[in-house]
């Protein structure tokens, strides 16, 4: 009762947050709570937009009431009903639905005396069977919720309680904002808190958000500065600080806030120090936080928006056609009302059939032809089929229930199978004309593999790393021989171009047949692509072919000259080859700490391992080093700018170090380290051995260092180190780093350890980390060098954004800037190769900062990061004020290999008609390399590009290829002739020109402008397959949207990111790729399935299955309706018009509710007129659903004609039959009803393709539901129900052989004209789809063979439209430049994409390309 | 966020037929070929079928005489409500050229009479007639009461409105002789409504039990004197008014009177020659543009001398054949084509 009361007052309370949202502008409607009703004079006016919590404890306890008291508690309802409400709300929502509505009109209709068809109990029947139906539905999922939420709501977490001072157990529901709570590991976290105490030393806290966003990494948080630092827990009673934050919102990515001491001191909150609802606390002992978000207003809650509901296109077809069916019944009805009036007419004077009313007056004819009209709605009712929409709905549930039980659609490395999100648009899925598809991720695995990189201006290809790949994926996929022997002769042909290094690539991988035949390599090859596989399984973060990467012979080389001397003061004299040494180290460098990856070991997992050194050491606020820091820039003036890498001038960094206990805990605390870095320092120290060295010296370390001897049993191997980085091709790089011996090997907030081979253990501060933004597309870290003491920057991003940060060097200038230009070229020259072979690529810079330098800059950062309102912006200026005069590293390439079967399915999917756009973030020659390689493009296809600089332009250029493109196809008539195709309409993108149009993020804009809409689709409407490059998320969502509005097409997206997300919602069916990067595509999505290949089963198998089903069904219960309520109406023409049925009301009613009912449900969910088979192995039959084949709009007329065709009949034979005799209107309407059922049964096998054995299970029980109702309520109802008197009329019946002789004459002549046209058409004319069911039945020999000359006929269509192409080559305006244009192609597996010519059809105004610096995104944004 | 439930250890789904839709299916596929033997039977069965319902059609006898002209002068009388209480007769002669053999039934049939209005249809209490509760006159508008507020035995228009001729069938030997040709009035009626749905109240006197109700207006006497003589046959048992209960399906339709008691005479059924109908002429029929006659007809197992059934069994078995001989033509114009169904 008390928990009732509660609901009750939440609700009130939710209530008038609603009430009052409309009227205040604010987004967040839970929070203006606060600033409506009593409380809003009292709040301080900072309140109505921020959020201000104050611990909920006894000194605070006015102003608690003041401010937080009003705050929604920790207790959730998903639930929409309560026992309460339950009756009105389910009926005020179902009422909503205007099919309901309909009936309540003639529910309501029937209780008018004047126009009273049926009896007024009867008419309520179906409406109440309905609304119980749905109610019973809806309660039970429900209920279901309610259980879930009573289960987490009673879940025990710690609270601070006032009374017994310390922590006590207390249900999640009584929360509230201000609580303290205190959690262990592996514990849930109840409610958005703000952390203030973490066991760990440096205050940091390990969540895992696999409950929040599906990501299975661990996430750090960190106390809130100035907590961290307490050696004791933070004691709730002395807290008196009062935290502001912004109200609830559901950006889970943004958390601002400061915390204000009682001295007024302001700390910044962000999200760092944010711990959300649902995840789980790991790795640490335990934390403190007190609750700043709780219950519905807590991220994770207003994240949670339930399913979605869209409405298909099959279900607005089927809408307009209700539509005509209501006109068909007015129609029908005023036929009924005239003819009434004009019957009654006829004998106005004879008052004998005039029955007069009750009262004895009688009506004129027009009235009662008036009043006959809703007499006649209500008794032809059935016309609009109401139970359609009923009917519907579970037909749709089972469908979405055989989808999702599909075997193939089950992954087995993340044990997920498809998820269907969206309940109502799965036919949808049959009718896809356009497929918009993100690249990375979804195409692609998002499994990043170091291949190669570019250091201080020389290239290392990776050689042995490059043939690892290759036979890791031989082992992987042995059956693409038929491609594989396409790409390979293709590659013969190519043009040896490349750099030296790829002609030995291509000699050794390139082709292979050749690498085939080294027979050995091959064995070799897949015995450890077996073992790799195996050990995947053990270790679970990420695949052996991420982690293991094979180091570079000459870079290794290259490592032998390092020594630590290279740090020594001294070595100015040192030249050119030094300075390359120390372009490397510092880039493996770069690589191993420049980045946000956890480490932690696989054998005891989610364990952080942590350096014993830094065990117990004090933590410092920052506003101490911030004074400090500022004390410091006051008595130094400036340090000499350093972009060398060398050390600066001695004495003032090491003064500031002793300074500067925080930051030099590490040389003057550890005298140790000296000792052993002096060990190290000796020649014996080889790189060749330093594996094994380094791990003894790690347990040295530990034992010396550390006085506390914090045991380490599960210290880890170096080469056991397990990373979880936030994005893939970070952790790509800390494995290759890895390789070179430059191992990362604990990361804490403070300090980063890395084992460097040649110069031992090195640990950096950590002094800042800039994280990761798409806008900056780059990320920096500032750590002190062990070795040179310097502030280093290490900075990491897009090529095209690092490219313009770097210092500009004059031409006259120093040597080392002078190489420096040499270097920048030779790496702009690897990029745009890396680029070319469809590599994502990275720029490492770094930059050397003196330290008043970086105290000036922290300075401004720290005000940055403590402002509230536009954070953003400051924190962004302060980034580029750090991330300025770079020094350029190198570059890596990284691979981001294709999914298993994205190739195949491409190809079915185009061959199915659908067109396909990629849409990505990458660089359009990544893009394009990736579209060949995924058969997105074809060697052949004649691709245009779109790179202009204006709109002007872009519009010219388009112009300039559409004309261009309408030449080719005049000039060519008989070829356009020739491809027509039976199965394949003349539409002109089909006429054998096949093109591809690449398009850049810039020109997009221009093409998206309205003025250039037009053209611009047309010019995609040419071409296969279009790709959209460097496009942001709201262009992605842009493209989408103008396609789906203006060619009124239906539109698929598919995408596993959030950049995606947009996109996704914008389109008819959104599909999420549940894969590396999070849940948030998935959550947005209609549909969420593990890889990209299993779209076109969904597509091609279950889409082609659910729009077929469906529209055959839909078109069933038209035809169903009609047939039946028309035998209602043609009787009326012997009774007068007067409404009379001569059937019982029971049966009439249940008729359509209880004995046809369940045949088409069944025949909607399982019907299957092609097997999945066959339709996989012919895409082509995709295309009935896309031009909608299954449901035209002429279907439904000849459906109707049908049935009343069918009607006419089964009322005319026993009318005929009976006509003058004594039969009663009950005993003429049993024949009918019996009759009527047998037709409509059987019509349904007709229609029907298959038919199991629940397809006779259900026919054959509504046949005998039909005869047991007929039986025993004839033999039961004597004198109930009075007008109606079916007594006995069905035992006599069954009695009479011409009963049986009517029955039988009705069938035949009813169904003999369909059963015919099936016939003519299944063996005259079959449609594709009916040919190809044929195949079903053949032996698997047949079988085989008849798809071979299927494919022939396909073929030989598809050589017309080749030569057509070809033809049309030659006629372009610039011809192709013969077989060396041809692109070679390699299988996707080791994507060693050589590049001969494209075969582009550039135009003198895309040569503004390489100027182009708009939209280039790092290679980490991913498209 | 709802917490997840216990992660299960594979989500991978049932491999099982039903889940696959992978169940065993007849697919239907018709092609001329396979459809041909259906064709055939069907067509051999409606043929068959419809010969002998045309065979069977033609042994039955009937004659029909529409007496509503012949009778003209009662027809005016009747327009007139007020002559309720005069009595008007008329007799019909007519020639049986040959016997009619068997069974023979009598019965009236009206034209134009609609029997299956809506409200008309309503009219009348199930209760009072199964002799429950006399008074339940509840669905019997506009005839329920009296217009001194008796309930009406029986109520509703339906019983209001029954067919009050009296048909008598006479045979005439000779010029002189006539002979009245034995009916029974007996027999008339489904069972089920005999015995079950209608039914007097259990009282000797049916007199009493009826008492404190009043007859229908249009009626001349009240339900329990329909027939006096035989007491089965009396108040809501009488075979006629059951007859009349049961609603026609169309506005023209025949209702049985009587059917040949075979005594005597009649013994194998109506022998040939003259015989009159004298009939006396109580339900107006010219106000509702409606007409009447008499039938004389006999039966046999399916039904009446209605051609139709037969006649549309045996056009429908004539276009099956004719289809299923088109379908051959296609077959065989297929197969010499070689072109098999699945490659053009």
């Amino acid at each position: 009762m008390a928990e009732a009361l509660q609901w009750a007052r939440y609700h009130w309370r939710r209530l008038i947050g609603g009430a009052t949202r409309d009227d205040d502008s604010r987004p967040y409607n839970y929070s203006s709570l606060l600033g409506c009703g009593r409380k809003s004079s009292q709040t301080p006016k900072l309140a109505g937009r921020h959020r201000i919590v104050v611990p909920y404890l006894q000194p605070f306890k006015d102003e608690y009431e003041k401010f937080s008291g009003a705050y929604v508690n920790n207790r959730i309802r998903t639930t929409k009903y309560t026992l309460l409400n339950f009756v009105p709300r389910n009926l005020f929502e179902q009422f909503h639905r205007a099919a309901n509505l309909y009936f309540l009109f003639l529910v309501v209709l029937n209780w008018v005396p004047l126009v009273e068809a049926f009896q007024k109990e009867i008419t309520m029947l179906p409406l109440v069977v309905v609304l119980t139906v749905i109610a019973i539905k809806d309660g039970l999922e429900d209920y279901r919720k309610y259980k879930i939420d009573k289960q987490i709501n009673n879940l025990i977490t710690k609270v601070y309680s006032r009374k017994e001072k310390k922590y006590i157990d207390r249900c999640w529901k009584d929360v509230t904002v201000g609580d303290f709570i205190r959690l262990s590991c592996n514990e849930v976290i109840p409610a958005d808190m703000v952390l203030l105490f973490s066991t760990d030393p440096d205050g940091i806290c390990h969540i895992e958000t696999s409950g929040l966003d599906g990501e299975s990494n661990l996430k750090q948080r960190q106390v809130v500065r100035g907590y961290a630092e307490q050696d004791s827990e933070v004691d709730p009673e002395k807290f008196s600080t009062r935290i502001e934050c912004e109200n609830p919102n559901n950006d889970l990515s943004r958390f601002r806030g400061f915390l204000e001491h009682s001295n007024k001191e302001r700390v910044g909150l962000s999200k760092e120090n944010l711990l959300l609802r649902g995840c789980t606390i790991r790795n640490t002992e335990a934390v403190v936080g007190i609750v700043v978000y709780a219950g519905h207003e807590t991220k994770a809650m207003l994240n949670n928006s339930g399913p979605r509901y869209k409405r298909s296109k099959l279900e607005r077809r089927a809408n307009t056609d209700v539509l005509w069916c209501v006109m068909l019944l007015v129609i029908m009805c005023l036929t009924g009302s005239v003819g009434h009036g004009i019957w009654l007419s006829r004998y106005e004077k004879m008052h004998f059939f005039n029955n007069p009313e009750p009262d004895r007056r009688i009506i004129s004819p027009l009235l009662a032809g008036f009043y006959m009209f809703w007499t006649m709605i209500i008794l032809l009712q059935v016309l609009i089929p109401i139970s359609l929409y009923v009917s519907i709905e579970i037909v749709k549930l089972g469908q979405i229930y055989f989808i999702q039980s599909d075997v193939d659609f089950y992954n087995e490395k993340t044990d997920s199978t498809v998820q269907c999100r969206a309940l109502n648009i799965a036919e949808d899925l049959g009718q896809i004309q356009y497929l918009f598809s993100d690249k990375t991720g979804t195409l692609t695995e998002n499994k990043m593999v170091f291949r190669r990189c570019s250091v201080a201006g020389f290239d290392y290809c990776h050689e042995e790393n490059a043939k690892r790949l290759e036979s890791y994926q031989e082992a992987v996929s042995e059956d693409e021989d038929f491609t594989d022997t396409l790409s390979g002769s293709l590659s013969n042909m190519a043009k040896p171009r490349a750099p030296s290094c790829r002609i030995v690539h291509n000699g050794l991988l390139g082709n292979k047949p050749s690498n085939r035949l080294a027979g050995s390599s091959f064995t070799l090859g897949s015995r450890e692509g077996a073992s790799e596989v195996l050990h995947s399984r053990q270790a679970a973060f990420s695949s052996p072919i991420e982690t293991d990467v094979v180091a570079d012979t000459r870079l290794l080389d290259k490592f032998s000259q390092i020594t630590p001397w290279l740090f020594m003061p001294l070595d100015e004299t040192i030249q050119n080859p030094l300075l390359e040494t120390l372009y490397i180290i510092d880039f493996f460098i770069a690589l191993a700490i420049c980045n946000t990856v956890v480490v932690s070991a696989p054998n005891q997992p989610r364990q952080k391992i942590r350096h014993p050194s830094l065990g117990g050491l004090p933590i410092k606020s920052l506003e101490e080093i911030k004074s400090l820091f500022q004390r410091l820039s006051v008595r130094r003036s400036s340090s000499p700018s350093l972009n060398s890498g060398k050390e600066p001038s001695s004495g003032v960094p090491n003064a500031f170090v002793s300074r500067l206990p925080l930051f030099s805990r590490m040389k003057p605390a550890s005298p140790v380290e000296e000792e052993i870095s002096q060990v190290c320092e000796s020649p014996q120290c080889s790189s060749s051995s330093a594996c094994c060295t380094e791990t003894e010296k790690q347990h040295s370390d530990a034992g010396l260092l550390n006085g506390k001897a914090e045991s380490l049993p599960g210290q880890p191997m170096a080469c056991n180190l397990c990373y979880e980085a936030e994005s893939p091709d970070e952790a790509a790089l800390v494995y290759a780093a890895r390789a070179y011996q430059c191992t990362l090997q604990s990361r804490t907030p403070e300090q980063v350890m890395v084992d460097f081979a040649a110069l031992g253990p090195l640990t950096f501060q950590l002094l800042h980390i800039l994280p990761f933004d798409s806008v900056r597309k780059r990320m920096s870290v500032v750590v002190r060098h062990p070795l040179s003491n310097q502030v280093v920057v290490y900075t990491k991003g897009a090529d095209s954004v690092i490219m313009e940060l770097l210092s500009v060097a004059s031409p006259d200038g120093a040597s080392p800037e002078k190489q420096q230009m040499i270097i920048r070229e030779k790496t702009q020259k690897h990029l745009d190769d890396y680029a070319k072979q469809g590599l994502r690529t990275l720029c490492i810079a770094k930059k050397v900062m003196s330290d008043t330098e970086y105290a000036e800059w922290l300075r401004n950062h720290f005000l940055a990061e403590t402002s509230i309102d536009n954070r953003e912006e400051l924190l962004l200026e302060s980034a580029m004020r750090l991330e300025n005069k770079l020094t350029l590293l190198g570059a890596t390439g990284i691979e981001d290999r294709l999914q298993e079967g994205v190739p195949e399915s491409i190809e079915a999917l185009h061959k199915a008609g659908i067109k396909i756009w990629m849409l990505t973030g990458d660089k359009q020659e990544t893009a394009v390399n990736i579209a060949y390689a995924c058969k997105l493009l074809d060697p052949d296809d004649k691709l245009f590009i779109l790179n202009t600089q204006t709109k002007d332009a872009c519009g010219m250029l388009m112009s300039t290829i559409l004309k261009e493109l309408q030449k080719k196809t005049q000039a060519l008539p008989e070829q356009v002739s020739l491809s027509v195709d039976l199965h394949q309409p003349p539409v002109p993108q089909d006429s054998g020109l096949r093109a591809g149009l690449i398009i850049t993020g810039k020109t997009l804009e221009f093409a998206l402008h309205e003025s250039l809409q037009k053209q611009f689709l047309e010019l995609t409407s040419w071409c296969q397959a279009v790709v959209c490059c460097r496009a942001t998320p709201l262009q992605k969502s842009e493209v989408v949207k103008l396609v789906r509005s203006h060619l009124q097409v239906m539109t698929l997206a598919i995408g596993d990111g959030a950049n995606d997300v947009s996109m996704i919602q914008v389109a008819d069916i959104g599909i999420g790729v549940s894969g590396q990067e999070g849940m948030q595509a998935v959550m947005a999505s209609d549909f969420a399935v593990s890889q990209f290949k299993h779209l076109s089963k969904l597509l091609l198998v279950h889409g082609h299955w659910c729009y077929t089903r469906l529209s055959n069904m839909i078109l069933y219960f038209f035809y169903k309706n009609v047939a039946y309520v028309n035998l209602l109406f043609w009787y009326q023409f012997f009774c007068g018009f007067s409404g009379t049925s001569m059937t019982d009301y029971w049966v009439l009613i249940f008729f359509n509710l209880l004995f046809t009912s369940a045949p088409p449900v069944i025949y909607g969910v399982l019907e299957k007129d092609v097997s999945a088979e066959t339709l996989m192995q012919l895409p082509e039959l995709y295309k009935s659903g896309q031009k909608s084949e299954a449901y035209l709009p002429h279907t439904f007329w000849i459906t109707l004609l049908d049935a009343f065709y069918q009607s006419l009949v089964c009322f005319f034979v026993p009318y005929f039959t009976y006509q003058g005799s004594d039969i009663d209107i009950f005993a003429f309407g049993n024949p009918l009803n019996t009759a009527a059922l047998f037709i409509i049964l059987l019509h349904l096998v007709i229609e029907s393709k298959s038919l199991t054995w629940i397809h006779m299970l259900v026919i054959t029980g509504s046949i005998l539901s039909y005869f047991l109702f007929a039986i025993v309520f004839g033999a039961m109802c004597v004198t109930c129900n009075p007008p109606s008197n079916p007594y006995w009329i069905m035992q006599e019946h069954m009695l009479d052989p011409v009963f049986y002789l009517v029955c039988i004459l009705t069938m035949c002549i009813a169904l003999l004209p369909r059963f015919v046209y099936r016939v003519l058409q299944g063996s005259l004319f079959p449609s594709p789809i009916l040919r190809a069911k044929h195949f079903d039945r053949l032996t698997p020999e047949e079988r085989t063979e008849a798809l071979k000359k299927w494919r022939g006929a396909g073929n030989m269509n598809q050589e017309t439209s080749n030569y057509a192409n070809q033809s049309a080559g030659k006629s372009g305006r610039r011809p192709m430049p013969g077989p060396s244009a041809v692109f070679a192609m390699k299988s996707a597996t080791s994507c060693a994409i050589e590049q001969g010519n494209l075969s582009l059809c550039e135009t003198a105004l895309d040569h503004g390309y390489s100027e182009t610096k708009a939209f280039e995104m790092a290679g980490r944004c991913k498209d | 966020m709802e917490e997840r439930p216990q992660h299960r250890l594979s989500r991978l789904p049932d491999n099982s037929a039903l889940k696959q839709q992978e169940l065993p299916a007849h697919r239907l596929y018709f092609t001329a070929r396979r459809v041909l033997f259906v064709f055939f039977t069907t067509g051999i069965f409606c043929l068959c079928m419809g010969i002998i319902l045309i065979l069977s059609a033609r042994s039955t006898q009937e004659i029909e005489i529409n007496y509503t002209r012949i009778c003209a002068n009662c027809a005016k009388l009747r327009e007139n409500a007020s002559n309720f209480d005069k009595e008007c007769t008329c007799s019909i002669p007519f020639y049986l050229s040959g016997k009619m053999m068997g069974n023979v039934y009598m019965y009236y049939k009206l034209y134009g009479f609609y029997q299956n209005l809506y409200r008309y249809v309503r009219s009348r209490s199930n209760r009072q007639l199964v002799g429950k509760d006399i008074k339940a006159v509840d669905d019997c508008a506009p005839f329920k009461m009296s217009d001194n507020k008796t309930p009406i035995v029986p109520c509703g228009a339906i019983a209001n409105s029954m067919f009050n001729d009296t048909i008598i069938l006479l045979h005439n030997i000779n010029s002189s002789v006539q002979i009245k040709v034995p009916m029974l009035k007996s027999g008339l009626t489904w069972w089920t409504d005999k015995y079950v749905k209608f039914q007097n109240p259990s009282s000797k006197n049916l007199a009493d039990e009826f008492r404190g109700t009043t007859k229908p207006p249009n009626w001349p006497k009240p339900i329990y004197d329909l027939e006096k003589k035989d007491p089965r046959n009396n108040g809501f048992l009488n075979d006629d008014f059951i007859v009349w209960m049961r609603a026609a399906a169309f506005p023209t339709f025949k209702k049985l009177y009587g059917r040949l008691n075979r005594t005597h005479h009649f013994i194998e059924g109506l022998p040939a020659g003259n015989y009159s109908f004298n009939i006396t002429y109580n339900f107006p029929v010219t106000r509702f543009h409606g007409e009447k006659s008499v039938v004389l007809s006999t039966l046999t197992w399916c039904g009446g001398n209605s051609l139709f059934l037969g006649l549309a069994y045996t056009v429908t078995g004539a276009i099956t054949w004719l289809a299923s001989f088109a379908m051959m033509a296609i077959h065989i114009m297929l197969k010499n084509k070689k072109i098999s169904v699945f490659h053009q």
